[in-house]
């Protein structure tokens, strides 16, 4: 039974880091700016949309530029993928911020309303530059495959993926708890009048604080579009989920994010080895149980979104 | 002379009811009978308006856009010979989005508002019977151009509906006697958990238990998963012969992907009830197993070339280069439908349908290897079902699939449609002329 049992638990586990990664640029911005970004999945695809273009590649280049490109090694092509495709989405943070500064201090709706309608633009965008089609993301071989573990083949991209979620989240972590910029960020959210009285200029850090939430979310894309796909709705898979863990950890909390992503992960995954046809339900199940005893989540503090 | 005022009678409650029962009995003589007989404003340079269901988002948003492309070439093709019964055919569309109610407020919206004559389009069988629904209402013409579930020619059969896809039986039946015979009696099943899915497993279980096969589990797996890591980690631990997948759209892409890196598709043999070429198409070397299809851009059949020239040349930016089974059926149910009213010399909707009714088509001008007809019974059209698997040998980039084999259309009839499945007779169906 154990024996059995043990398969489905190292794929939950997994599949909540995967989850926890896809929250964590969400969480950033809502938990630091107390704004709903629901064109996080968006900027998500798009991430994956980038990778595509500059590991394929398919970038704008002149054409011997592009095939001196090309016949550089997949394994390279892909590693500056994961670190330039977040470096490109971000200035679509840049100019996020600077459209949701008219939001500022009013009705949470607003953001949302705007956010809602830049994602609607974001995806447009992605089809009429790429169009409808699907696309794969070219991997190395020495990433992906299968390999056997308890007797039955897993994927090895998959706990690749695991280990740039551990990494992702260990990097935030340090920027917002480790350094002067986190603990600055984080008393703006909290008496933006004493930051700036203190002559520190809020109006940057949001900047950084909606760049870092982007770069996060094209990030994810880019770890997830192997085993996704891309295709240009796909971050709608995304903003789902991300929101989902944000509610059931806790609004703000970075350990309520991580926790959140872990539990959904384990849930769908046993409800999907289990009673598959409760896998995609399940997640929602679990946050119904945990906000009717917590009603702001496992980690969840007072927020301003609740004024 | 002096007017006394003079106070109103006091409205009862019961007055009130009695009133309004008498203006609902007295409107109801004056519009009934209750049924949708209408008349539009007609002429002979009045265009014939068709309204496309298509989806355009959700998880079958490609295919909606290919099958459209079908539709559209035959709209086009009629026009230029100078339209229909002297009209011109006019279309509209609108994202029905993969969703059911979604579909309804199109549908209704095209019917009641826009005055549509005719509905064309679907993938989705939710969206289908949803679409079904509101035409039935109105008597409006409907052809399901895409959605297999067996379903829709059976419990969901309609007088003014036309399924033109084989459906998930006609597939099984195709693959599951000499899978069984030749691979082995143990199956798994993995089943999109809507209609579609759950109608198509049942048909295969059916067949594989007449055949001699057992069922060992049966997945269901919802729509838009995007993680089929439990599913995968299941199948291996249960060692089926043959897993058989009644799932679609952007979930079997997802699906194909994940086992192809996992290289599982060489450890049991897969069989996938329907490919749709949208589905495939950007993902090729994800295609492994045997799947069934209604059509293919490389039949060795006469008119198969030209039709695929004639769609490049209308087409030369669409994101898939050649015409699949999705774009194919879009095409041949517009044409039919075109023709159909030709014949009819009216675009009376019991005319059209009695003319599609048992309607024969030939091999030849479907570009199929046998001769189809659109069963009297159950308003599907039987036709060829091929059998394919991933083409070791491409001529070209486009060369996906080696065909192995292809049934006649009485050797996969689906036998509990006809059971199933009741239509009105002439007089209980609205009627209308556009």
């Amino acid at each position: 039974m154990l024996l059995n049992l043990l398969p489905h638990l190292v794929n939950g586990v997994t599949l909540g880091l995967l989850f926890a990664l896809i929250a964590l640029g969400f969480m950033l911005i809502l938990g630091l700016m107390e704004q709903i970004n629901l064109a996080h999945g968006s900027l998500f695809a798009l991430g994956a949309y980038f990778a595509f273009a500059i590991s394929a590649p398919r970038l704008p280049l002149p054409q011997d530029l592009l095939a001196a490109w090309a016949a550089v090694p997949i394994g390279w092509r892909f590693a500056a993928a994961l670190v330039f495709a977040p470096v490109l989405v971000a200035p679509f943070g840049v100019v996020l911020e600077r459209l949701m500064r008219r939001t500022y201090g009013r009705d949470p709706l607003y953001g949302l309303l705007l956010t809602f309608g830049i994602a609607m633009v974001l995806e447009e965008l992605i089809r009429a530059i790429w169009g409808t089609r699907d696309y794969m993301l070219p991997m190395p071989r020495e990433i992906s495959g299968g390999f056997i573990m308890l007797d039955l083949i897993w994927s090895t991209y998959r706990f690749w993926a695991a280990g740039f979620a551990i990494l992702a989240m260990a990097g935030v972590w340090v920027i917002v708890e480790r350094t002067r910029f986190g603990a600055m960020v984080k008393a703006g959210a909290h008496d933006p009048e004493i930051v700036q009285a203190m002559g520190i200029d809020l109006a940057r850090l949001r900047v950084w604080v909606f760049v870092l939430g982007t770069m996060l979310a094209a990030f994810a894309g880019v770890v997830m579009a192997p085993m996704w796909g891309i295709r240009p709705h796909m971050g709608v898979d995304a903003v789902v989920p991300a929101f989902l863990i944000i509610v059931l950890g806790g609004v703000g909390s970075f350990w309520g994010a991580a926790l959140g992503g872990l539990l959904v992960g384990l849930v769908v995954g046993l409800s999907g080895a289990y009673a598959s046809e409760w896998s995609m339900l399940s997640m929602y199940l679990l946050l119904i149980a945990v906000v009717t005893f917590r009603a702001r989540g496992l980690f969840g503090k007072k927020s301003v979104l609740e004024a | 002379m002096t007017h006394k005022w003079k106070a109103p009678a006091r409205i009862s409650r019961r007055s009130v009811l009695a009133g309004a029962s008498a203006l609902a009995a007295g409107s109801g003589a004056f519009m009934g009978p209750w049924k949708h007989n209408r008349v539009w404003a007609q002429g002979a340079k009045k265009p014939i308006k068709l309204g496309l269901t298509c989806d355009a988002s959700g998880q079958y948003g490609n295919s909606g856009q290919d099958d459209m492309l079908g539709i559209r070439l035959a709209i086009d093709e009629f026009n230029a010979k100078g339209g229909v019964i002297g009209r011109k055919v006019e279309w509209i569309t609108a994202d029905t989005e993969t969703n059911p109610a979604t579909a309804t407020r199109v549908a209704e919206r095209f019917i009641a508002q826009e005055q549509c004559s005719f509905l064309i389009g679907a993938i989705h069988s939710g969206v289908a019977n949803a679409i079904t629904q509101v035409a039935n209402k109105y008597g409006t013409v409907y052809l399901n151009t895409n959605s297999s579930a067996p379903s829709e020619a059976g419990e969901n059969c309609s007088r003014v509906k036309f399924v033109w896809d084989g459906n998930g039986t006609n597939f099984s039946k195709a693959a599951v006697q000499n899978a069984v015979e030749k691979i082995g009696k143990k199956w798994l099943l993995l089943t999109n958990d809507y209609v579609w899915g759950h109608t198509t497993s049942a048909s295969t279980k059916s067949l594989v238990e007449k055949a001699g096969g057992q069922i060992i589990d049966n997945l269901l797996i919802p729509q838009n998963t995007r993680d089929f890591t439990s599913y995968l980690l299941k199948v291996q631990q249960s060692k089926p012969d043959v897993i058989a997948t009644a799932v679609g759209g952007d979930d079997i892409k997802a699906l194909r992907q994940q086992i192809s890196d996992l290289k599982l598709e060489d450890k049991a043999a897969w069989i996938n009830n329907q490919q749709d070429w949208p589905d495939i198409w950007g993902a090729p070397d994800t295609l492994f197993g045997v799947f069934g299809t209604t059509w293919y851009h490389h039949l060795p059949l006469p008119g198969v070339e030209d039709f695929v020239k004639r769609w490049q040349a209308a087409y030369p930016k669409s994101p898939i280069p050649v015409p699949g089974n999705v774009s194919y059926n879009g095409y041949m149910a517009t044409r039919e439908l075109l023709r159909a009213i030709e014949r009819a010399g009216s675009t009376n909707n019991l005319a059209v349908i009695k003319q599609l009714e048992g309607h024969k088509m030939s091999a030849a001008d479907r570009m199929q290897h046998f001769d189809a007809y659109i069963d009297p019974v159950t308003h599907q059209v039987q036709q060829t079902i091929y059998l394919a698997r991933r083409n070791a040998k491409p001529k070209d980039k486009s060369d996906l699939y080696e065909i192995l084999s292809w049934a006649k259309p009485d050797a996969v009839l689906d036998d509990a449609a006809p059971g199933k499945c009741k239509l009105k007779a002439d007089a209980e169906v609205p009627s209308y002329e556009t």
